[in-house]
């Protein structure tokens, strides 16, 4: 052991120190500190897990997203006229870049998170001062950026190729960020629920990735035969995708703004939930 | 002043067991205090209570005189744990993880630095400030886990079997080091199986069995409760295993 000399202080816990210094190893003044301090460290841990093991939370999907586009775009696209007055490539690029976002935040904290339960290495952020309101912004705000980088990555290559202009910043930005709030969400509810890792799998492959699949992201709803078109409105993917390629490309086939304040409801909802379960501790204290 | 204040704790997880049944347990400041007990006598849901990792059913826990359920944060930013099981951040570096930890309980970047400076050196991990922590032996990891527990410099230390499964050289290494802490005045709450280890570091220790408190004092207090010569045998009275005394 080397240097264990110390320098002066108070405890603000208890009586001051025996000999009246501040040692190497112990005592000295505690504080709280400041939110800002706390979540900074919670998102940065978030942060500096999928930037680890960046080919896999980075690299994977930007290909995935790119090998989409290419099968779809360009080989199948190739043999297909116009998609309501749009290039097929053009048509489904949106749909694309919101699945991007909206996996690449679902997978991150759903799997960041169950990890973390099991080597209760959460158990040092649990333990903490942090309040169940930063903790559940943490973990998400995590997810978030993923799928922003991820999904903003993918965009700005594929844009610069396709050379076609976003039509309505001011309705896809929000709708885009709302997209990746709820999956992210949704990706902290399933890893905190999660016993296993097949309990992720299970919603990323049975509940999400059919239900973006089936919401339209390579096709027109109004392009369906009966029944499949009215089914496609049941899907709430389906609204999402509508208002990112209204964002885009300035093509709806629904109300963008019942789409828009029915998204923000559903996030507003997924997040009073989870703030519940953080708050009252379900499947994270015992 | 009490470290830690511990009233009537009631824990009854959903499944209906009662882990605790009413502990009432006070360790002074300044004190070394070691928490004995079979397995399943309630130690660590006790720790889970105090540090916010389970919630109590009933009863207070006072950290400091700061309420540990209700009022948490001044509570939780008064307490170091080192748990039983390592865990720490496979994907963090030895660096990362002092820094992140001190981040969570609000330490400025400035402190967090100097802070985790200090702690690697102490902790003779300044050389592997860079790896990641699963590359670490497990004497190394052992050590920052102790690190992590000490970084925002927290008044009580809880240690939950730190020793349990180390070899002979790092376990004395662990004593030096905690020892060292106490004697800076760190309060030090202790649970272990190994008796030599609470005969040799606690002042005071207490004998938790079935969710109570059985009896609490010094080594000497504890022998004249049970009528025998040695801790062990006090254990062994405790758990009803007399038998086995080599007395």
């Amino acid at each position: 052991m080397s240097s264990l000399d110390s320098d002066s202080g108070l405890s603000a816990f208890g009586s001051p120190r025996r000999d009246g210094r501040r040692p190497l190893v112990s005592g000295g003044p505690v504080t709280v500190g400041t939110r800002r301090i706390r979540m900074r460290a919670l998102v940065g841990r978030e942060v500096a897990r999928f930037m680890k093991i960046k080919r896999q939370t980075l690299g994977a999907p930007i290909l995935e997203t790119f090998l989409y586009i290419s099968v779809f775009g360009a080989a199948l696209g190739a043999a297909i006229h116009l998609v309501h007055g749009f290039r097929y490539i053009v048509f489904v690029l949106p749909g694309l870049i919101m699945m991007a976002f909206a996996t690449n935040a679902f997978a991150n904290n759903s799997s960041s998170i169950l990890q973390q339960k099991f080597t209760h290495a959460i158990d040092d952020q649990l333990s903490s001062p942090a309040s169940p309101l930063e903790l559940l912004l943490g973990f998400t705000l995590g997810g978030f950026l993923r799928g922003l980088l991820v999904s903003g990555i993918s965009y700005a290559v594929a844009g610069a190729l396709v050379g076609e202009p976003v039509r309505h910043l001011l309705v896809l930005l929000p709708s885009i960020a709302l997209v990746g709030l709820f999956f992210a969400l949704a990706g902290v509810l399933v890893g905190v629920r999660a016993k296993q890792f097949d309990d992720v799998a299970l919603y990323q492959t049975f509940v999400i990735q059919p239900l973006i699949f089936l919401g339209g992201v390579f096709y027109s709803a109004s392009s369906l035969p009966q029944p499949f078109g009215t089914l496609t409105h049941f899907d709430p993917i389906y609204y999402m995708i509508s208002l990112t390629r209204y964002g885009f490309i300035g093509f709806r086939e629904t109300s963008i703004l019942v789409s828009f304040l029915a998204l923000a409801a559903a996030t507003a909802a997924l997040f009073a939930v989870d703030l519940w379960i953080f708050t009252r501790g379900r499947y994270l204290r015992s | 002043m009490l470290a830690l204040d511990i009233q009537n704790l009631v824990k009854r997880y959903p499944s209906g067991t009662e882990a605790l049944k009413g502990v009432t347990l006070q360790i002074p400041e300044g004190a070394f205090f070691g928490l004995l007990g079979p397995n399943g006598a309630g130690k660590s849901t006790l720790i889970h209570c105090t540090t916010g990792l389970a919630r109590p059913t009933s009863g207070s826990v006072r950290v400091f005189e700061h309420d540990a359920v209700n009022h948490y944060q001044h509570a939780r930013s008064g307490v170091g744990l080192a748990p039983q099981e390592i865990n720490l951040d496979q994907f963090l570096t030895v660096e990362q993880v002092l820094d992140y930890h001190g981040g969570y309980f609000g330490m400025t970047r400035r402190e967090r630095r100097a802070r985790a400076g200090e702690l690697l050196e102490a902790f003779s991990l300044t050389e592997k400030r860079e790896d990641f922590t699963r590359f670490l032996s497990g004497g190394m990891k052992r050590r920052l886990t102790l690190a992590r527990a000490l970084m925002h410099r927290p008044p009580l230390l809880i240690l939950d079997e730190p020793t349990a499964g180390v070899d002979v050289e790092l376990r004395l290494e662990l004593w030096r080091y905690i020892e060292r802490v106490n004697v800076e005045g760190t309060t030090i709450l202790l649970t272990t199986h190994y008796l030599e280890e609470a005969e040799r570091l606690c002042d005071r220790i207490a004998f938790i069995n079935h969710g109570s408190i059985i009896t609490e004092g010094s080594v000497g207090e504890i022998c004249d409760h049970f009528h025998v010569a040695t801790l062990e045998d006090a254990y062994l009275r405790l758990i009803g295993r007399d038998e086995l005394s080599r007395a």
